[in-house]
């Protein structure tokens, strides 16, 4: 109401007695009225069903002062008295006004901080779209097929008269509560929702969970196939990068050791696992000797950074020697591994040693080389000392031919003597040989002998002195050509073979332990056991897989297994243990959600009943395979299906708690009786456990408490502050559009938010000044810093999308807006850019406190590449949003430049002064225009030959009947005739007049002049019009005359305080009108 | 006509604010409309268009097969027999705001709308004849829209009275079904899901605590809801009791089209054509025998590419051109497929278009906002009981009300008021 902005109720002045007031009613007002207005507002003649004549005094004036503001909007727009009837004099004409200024003054002050009569608010669509998605983390949109909200009060659609309810809406809600709880995944410990529908997607969703988990940690490796009967993938293995692992142990070494770097900054730096670099590290630096440990340690004490990868081979060479891998498919199969990876001990007591001898291929064709079988013994990289071992009865075997031992054949190069003897002397068996290791015995072999025959021995330690001994055998056959470097015949000491034909024999000097061949050790010695620790000591640093990423095994044709989880290592060496319990959380949805037990035992029936139906022997052996696991399936499944029924009440618990949240207050125990009634009911209908559980879920969504934002009235013809609950209500779908959060809801459970003991019922003694911020105590400091905090939260934009796109009229402008596609093809791919762009805009000056008057006045935006094109702006790359400043530079800042109500108030092909001037006129000064003449005249589709639009609307509202308006409206929209039909400069080729002299007489020019003159000027009416608007949408009703000393107050303290937004929006969260309610009987 | 006394008074209250029409209006009136009869049943359908027509192209003269149409009307040359064009007529609310959706909200019940911020009209004509009439049906009436609602506030008047011609009480606008798929879905979709009864009495519990608690006004609005609860749960209750009905059987009793596409259709021609399919449809298969059908709104955005016009029909209307024409025209001849959709089933010895009684209407006469008189034209034959081929003239007659011409029409459903909206005379001639 133009009737008020700039007045100050706040300072107490114009105030007048009602006593004062209605002596002059009667006296002077009365008469006049009777004069000028009854002739037609009479009892009896009742125009425009509106009869003055009921007014006999004050009393009667104050039952309904909405029509006098009504009568003040008449004249002022001097659309009363009729031009044809009695003008009142000028002085009689301000008596009149005074008066019901005055009036209405006494009125506003007198009734102040009333609540006003709310209508019952239903969740508007965005409303429900914004709570579903608070609530179950899953933007789900069951509104999308929903009616329009339509809009009342100040023009929101979040007014309660403007939501209808009817039996097909009923049912679209129905359908929408059906739909919201057809996405809840029921969980062990209760439930919770999910983009999908199906067991089957949701299987996946978990399934990705756990993938990505283990990606967190390491990278997946594609294992070989493992070979049977047919050949199966091994699957993948989870591997950290361990190169980058010893990069960072190697080139920070002496910084940790040092101690200047700690363990954590540099897994941080290298963005590597604490807790593994830690094990890594303390096992690279121990003391403890560890037999193959010793020898990494070692290596790595004197390598380089750039000698990482080479550690990397040697560490993965142990790790093939020290694992083996299985297909876990088979798993739950009689005597198949119990894992997917196991640890290999590669120990043995006697070494078989059986060697087809191959024909080297020689450079000479014509003479072939003799060949040579060396049998390298090393000592396994610990000493010698026992290491003792007798090669019994070495011989060349070839079938139908007898056997020669090699003591018979001269031929072989080797000493006689070595045959029988113990190094130390002892007699041992005449055809075997005993050596000490390090040792290199190599056995010439003449060709012709060669060919097709095996080389056979059995290597054992010597029973008497080599029973502690470690040592390992390499038998291999090479061309009497090659390897020159070691001497036929024994070699007992310094051996520096170049053997290197598996790359990493090592013997002599060097003492070294190998992976690729077996070790041999005697039965229950110390030797055996020293060895088995350090393997299992370089196990546990060095898993071949630190899990099975594949999860799902796809190693058999017929697997029982859905799932195979094997991670022990993984959460040993990396996680901590808040990631252990979420790894456990997961896999137990995962086999929960998935029914895996009841999928296992179904299949296992139908896979049984296939082969059993077949009657060749390979299915019958196969049937005799599978049958046994048929029992522990059942058992498992019998056992799943106790736990499912277990869980039930939980789920059921559950969902009263989530019930709590969706109503948004604590349930009463009849509310939650009545949920779990409905439940057992619906069971009792013999509806499963999860047909049941949906659909009391969907009966939360239908009911009245989470459609409706039912509050409490209480009795009593007086006011009373709402509840903690109702309040933190109000302020959320204030702010959000959506449920209170967390940490808002904690508030109103605490009772932090009101002080209720101070409920008020006295009609007489309504509190009118608690929003003027002096007397602030707890609960106000409370609902401020709530307020702060939900301003500069994301969920902010909501108030920008809701609150301010639909005050400056362009809501639906993204989906809806319209263009010419003839003339304007490029319209239709920036529309939502330009859409984007406003709520932008909006969401910044709320989350960064902007001034109000930056909607007019700013130097920046936000755009991404095409809209910044579509500005004419360069250099912005790239679809992503970013603020840039200089918008004045290109003629624009602040919403009058805006290309979404540039084009918003525009026709499809021209641009239209008078919606834009009106846009300017009723959006941001609140003007009301008397109404348009009964017929107006036709306008033309497009602009005719030689003229402007601006020239044609000037000849359309030359006419007297339309002028009265449009010179009220046009001039505005003058000034921003150098923008197109959608939005674009247009004047860069060419002047286009935008001078233009304004209702009052200014003469402005352009975008610049309008805003200076919005700014300066009408900055008293921009900023009550704003006031108003937002007052309007926080409370969920059209501004009322009471409201007008808020609104003055709310404008004294944005002057006070630089126009900061937050200033208005506190203003009105400590008013009454926000923190009230009227009683049941209210009476005033 | 039996119980004429008992629904007269109701309708007459407070206007005809009917507070809960579905809960009671079985018991009091339940039986009386039908009951076993041979006779088919009277349809009622209303489209609408808003923002008016070309200017003196809105026309009629003459009789019979020799009316002559002015060129908006040409679409309907098939059916001057069975036509009946009304001149003259006018809304005496519509005219006080001077504005879109103040000549909108009221159409069909010339009831005062109210303003500034507030909403509230009155329950239009073909409510009450659905709250009446539609128990012998399984959905007591369709409304469809082609055109969503524009959220806003124009000139003081809520833009929810532009997008609703239709209203359930005068606080309650019917909301429309846009998407094709959802109102077949209305007509035919009968999976009453197991429980569904159960949670519908559980939210009823809930409903009618909170109504101890809360204001009257807000009573009101809360009763919209326990209503419509209500109304729900009696058509899960009727589902599958079809059929046994005794006396006249429709032609057809399950739907001979398949379920539209979900969405929206891409075009507005593809979109009215399925709209005008799933009437039909209703009309034959007897789901429902009341439906409102708005092309568009009043102050409407639509465009027509397909027709060569790129301009929104609201500015279009502003103007007086080729196209805009063509745009009228356009609106015309989905009324004519209906007529000629209607027409062609036949129904015993008259058609479904004599069997029905259609009307065409819109919220002024031209784009200029002129309310003064308003294009009304009737179609079909309602039960033998609206003579076709006719062209009344009321501009210059004293009872020249709409609302009189919904009492008459009113007549045709056995709803004998003595007043409707602003009215108490029928039009003696209809």
């Amino acid at each position: 109401m133009t009737v008020f902005y700039g007045s100050s109720f706040a300072t107490g002045d114009e105030t007048a007695s009602f006593s004062t007031i209605g002596e002059n009613y009667e006296r002077n007002i009365r008469p006049l009225m009777r004069q000028l207005c009854l002739d037609c507002h009479s009892a009896e003649q009742r125009e425009g069903e509106l009869d003055l004549e009921q007014f006999a005094n004050l009393s009667d004036v104050r039952r309904v002062p909405g029509i006098w503001l009504k009568i003040a909007e008449m004249l002022d727009n001097g659309e009363m008295p009729p031009k044809d009837s009695t003008q009142p004099s000028t002085q009689e004409k301000r008596q009149l006004r005074d008066w019901i200024k005055q009036y209405l003054h006494n009125e506003a002050l007198a009734g102040a901080g009333d609540p006003g009569s709310v209508v019952l608010r239903r969740l508007t669509n965005a409303e429900y779209r914004y709570t579903v998605r608070d609530l179950t983390n899953v933007d789900i949109n069951p509104v999308r097929n929903f009616p329009t909200n339509s809009a009342a009060g100040e023009g929101f659609t979040n007014t309660g008269i403007a939501m209808v309810m009817s039996p097909a809406m009923l049912q679209k809600y129905f359908g929408a509560g059906r739909e919201i709880a057809a996405h809840a995944v029921l969980l062990p410990s209760g439930f919770r929702f999910s983009r999908h529908t199906t067991r089957r997607d949701w299987r996946n969703e978990i399934l990705s969970e756990i993938r990505e988990f283990y990606s967190k940690f390491v990278s997946a490796e594609k294992l070989g196939t493992f070979q049977s009967n047919l050949r199966f993938s091994l699957g993948q293995a989870g591997l950290p990068p361990m190169e980058k692992y010893l990069v960072a142990t190697l080139t920070e070494r002496t910084a940790i050791m040092t101690g200047t770097r700690t363990i954590e900054t540099v897994a941080s730096q290298y963005g590597l696992n604490a807790r593994y670099l830690r094990i890594l590290w303390s096992s690279l630096t121990d003391s403890k000797p560890s037999l193959i440990l010793d020898k990494l340690r070692s290596r790595w004490r004197s390598s380089g950074t750039e000698d990482a990868a080479a550690l990397v081979a040697d560490i993965a060479g142990w790790q093939k020697g020290l694992w083996t891998f299985g297909p876990v498919g088979l798993y739950g199969k009689k005597g198949a591994p119990a894992r997917w990876m196991q640890p290999v001990n590669p120990l043995v007591t006697q070494q078989d040693i059986r060697l087809a001898i191959e024909l080297p291929e020689t450079p000479n064709t014509e003479t072939q080389d003799d060949v040579v079988i060396s049998l390298v013994v090393t000592d396994a990289g610990d000493g010698n000392d026992q290491d003792f071992v007798v090669f019994q009865q070495p011989r060349l075997v070839a079938s139908g031919h007898a056997d020669i031992d090699l003591k018979d054949l001269a031929e072989s190069g080797l000493d006689p003597g070595m045959f029988g003897s113990h190094p130390n002397g002892k007699a041992i068996d005449a055809a075997s040989i005993c050596v000490r290791a390090p040792s290199v015995i190599r056995i010439h072999l003449p060709i012709e002998l060669a060919a097709n025959r095996e080389f056979v021995t059995t290597a054992v330690l010597e029973k008497d002195t080599g029973s502690e001994g470690t040592v390992q055998v390499l038998p291999f056959t090479h061309s009497a050509h090659d390897t020159p470097s070691v001497l036929p015949g024994l070699v007992t000491c310094d051996v520096t073979t170049e053997f290197t034909k598996t790359g990493v024999l090592v013997a002599g000097r060097d003492r070294n332990v190998s992976f690729t061949g077996a070790i041999l050790v005697s039965e229950n010695s110390t030797a055996r056991q020293r060895i088995e620790t350090a393997m299992d000591d370089y196990r546990s640093v060095f898993p071949a897989a630190f899990c099975y990423t594949q999860i799902v095994p796809v190693d058999e044709i017929l697997t029982m297994t859905l799932f195979h989880r094997e991670d022990d290592h993984l959460a040993r060496l990396m996680l901590d243990e808040e990631q252990s319990a979420r790894l456990d959380r997961l896999w137990e949805e995962l086999l929960y959600v998935s029914h895996s037990p009841l999928m296992r035992f179904d299949a296992m029936d139908l896979v049984l009943e296939v082969l059993a139906g077949n009657e060749a022997p390979d299915f019958q052996a196969r049937y005799n395979l599978f049958k046994p696991m048929r029992a522990p399936l059942k058992k498992l499944a019998a056992d799943f299906r106790q736990t499912l029924i277990k869980h039930e009440p939980r789920q059921i618990e559950a969902l009263i708690n989530f019930t709590s949240r969706a109503w948004r207050h604590p349930l009463t125990d009849v509310e939650a009786d009545r949920l779990r009634g409905l439940y057992h009911q619906l069971r009792r209908q013999e509806l499963s456990h999860d047909e049941a559980f949906r659909l009391t879920l969907a009966r939360v969504f239908v009911a009245s408490p989470f459609l409706y934002r039912l509050e409490n009235v209480p009795k009593g013809s007086g006011t009373a502050e709402v509840s903690n609950w109702e309040l933190a209500n109000r302020l959320s779908y204030f702010l959000w559009s959506s449920m209170p959060d967390v940490e808002l809801r904690a508030a109103a459970q605490e009772e932090r938010l009101t002080h209720r003991h101070e409920t008020n019922n006295d009609p007489g003694n309504t509190k009118s000044d608690s929003a003027s911020g002096e007397e602030s105590d707890e609960t106000d400091a409370e609902l401020l810093r709530q307020t702060k905090r939900m301003l500069s939260d994301a969920r902010i934009r909501r108030l920008a999308s809701e609150f301010a796109c639909q005050w400056i009229r362009t809501y639906d402008f993204g989906s809806l807006g319209r263009k010419s596609e003839k003339y304007f093809p490029e319209f239709a791919d920036v529309r939502g850019d330009m859409h984007e762009e406003s709520i932008r805009f909006f969401t910044d000056l709320f989350q960064q406190d902007g001034s109000l008057l930056s909607l007019l006045d700013a130097d920046h935006t936000f755009v991404n590449e095409r809209l910044a094109t579509f500005y004419g702006i360069q250099g912005v790359e790239g679809t992503d949003w970013r603020r840039i400043d200089g918008m004045r530079q290109y003629g624009r800042g602040g919403i009058l430049g805006l290309a979404a109500t540039l084009a918003k108030h525009s026709g499809a092909a021209r641009t239209s002064p008078i919606l834009r001037g009106n846009w300017v006129s009723e959006v941001l000064l609140g003007e009301k225009l008397p109404r348009p003449p009964k017929n107006v005249p036709q306008l033309a589709t497009t602009v005719p030959e030689g003229l402007t639009e601006r020239q044609l609307i000037e000849q359309h509202s030359s006419d007297a009947a339309c002028a009265k308006c449009h010179i009220r409206i046009d001039p505005f929209g003058f000034a921003l005739e150098n923008f197109d039909t959608i939005g674009r400069r247009r004047d860069t080729d060419r002047v286009i007049d935008v001078q233009t002299t304004l209702p009052d007489g200014t003469s402005i020019q352009g975008l610049p002049g309008l805003r200076d003159y919005l700014l300066n000027k009408r900055r008293n009416t921009f900023v009550y019009q704003f006031c108003r608007k937002l007052l309007g949408y926080s409370v969920g009703r059209e501004v009322q005359l009471t409201d007008e000393p808020l609104l003055a107050e709310m404008q004294r303290q944005l002057k006070k305080h630089d126009y900061r937004i937050s200033v208005a929006v506190n203003t009105i969260v400590l008013s009454d009108q926000f923190r009230r309610i009227r009683g049941l009987s209210y009476n005033r | 006509m039996v119980h004429h006394f008992s629904r007269r008074t109701f309708l007459r209250g407070t206007g005809v604010s009917m507070a809960l029409p579905w809960m009671e209006s079985r018991s009091v009136w339940g039986d009386e409309s039908v009951g076993p009869s041979s006779q088919a049943p009277v349809r009622l359908g209303v489209l609408f268009s808003g923002n008016g027509f070309t200017k003196n192209e809105w026309t009629a003269s003459g009789q019979g097969r020799q009316m002559e149409l002015g060129q908006v009307l040409t679409p309907l040359g098939d059916f001057r027999e069975k036509l009946l064009f009304i001149r003259g007529l006018y809304n005496a609310e519509a005219l006080k705001g001077g504005i879109h959706s103040s000549q909108t909200g009221n159409l069909l019940s010339g009831a005062p709308l109210a303003s500034g911020g507030e909403i509230r009209s009155g329950t239009s004509f073909d409510q009450v004849v659905a709250q009446c009439y539609g128990h012998s049906t399984k959905v007591p009436s369709l409304v469809l829209g082609c055109e969503r609602s524009n959220p806003g506030v124009h000139k003081d008047y809520s833009m929810i009275y532009s997008s609703h011609i239709s209203w359930s009480s005068p606080t309650a606008p019917t909301p429309l079904e846009l998407y094709p798929a959802l109102a077949f879905d209305q007509l035919f979709k009968d999976d009453v899901q197991r429980g569904q009864r159960s949670v519908l009495d559980a939210v009823l519990t809930e409903a009618n605590g909170f109504r101890q608690k809360i204001s009257s006004i807000d009573q009101r609005k809360l009763d919209e809801y326990l209503n419509s609860v209500r109304e729900v749960e009696k058509r899960i209750e009727q589902a599958g009791k079809r059929g046994e009905l005794q006396g006249w059987r429709p032609t057809l009793d399950k739907p001979n089209i398949p379920r539209p596409p979900e969405g929206i259709p891409q075009t507005i021609a593809d979109h009215m054509r399925l709209m005008c399919d799933i009437l039909v449809l209703a009309f034959q298969t007897d789901t429902t025998r009341v439906c409102t059908l708005k092309l568009n709104n009043d102050h409407s955005a639509l465009q027509f590419p397909h027709l060569g016009v790129e301009i929104g029909h609201h500015e279009l209307s502003h103007r007086n051109n080729a196209k805009w024409l063509k745009v009228n025209q356009f609106m015309l001849e989905q009324f004519a497929y209906i007529a000629r959709r209607l027409d062609a089933i036949q129904e015993g010895e008259r058609t479904a278009l004599d069997n029905s009684m259609l009307m065409y209407c819109s919220s002024m006469m031209t784009g200029g906002h002129d309310a003064t008189q308003l294009p009304t034209v009737l179609l079909g034959g309602a039960g033998g009981q609206l003579q076709g081929g006719r062209v009344l003239d009321y501009l210059d007659k004293p009872n020249r009300r709409m609302c009189s011409l919904y009492l008459s029409m009113l007549d045709r459903y056995g709803i004998h008021l003595d007043r409707f909206g602003d009215s108490t005379e029928r039009l003696r001639e209809v």
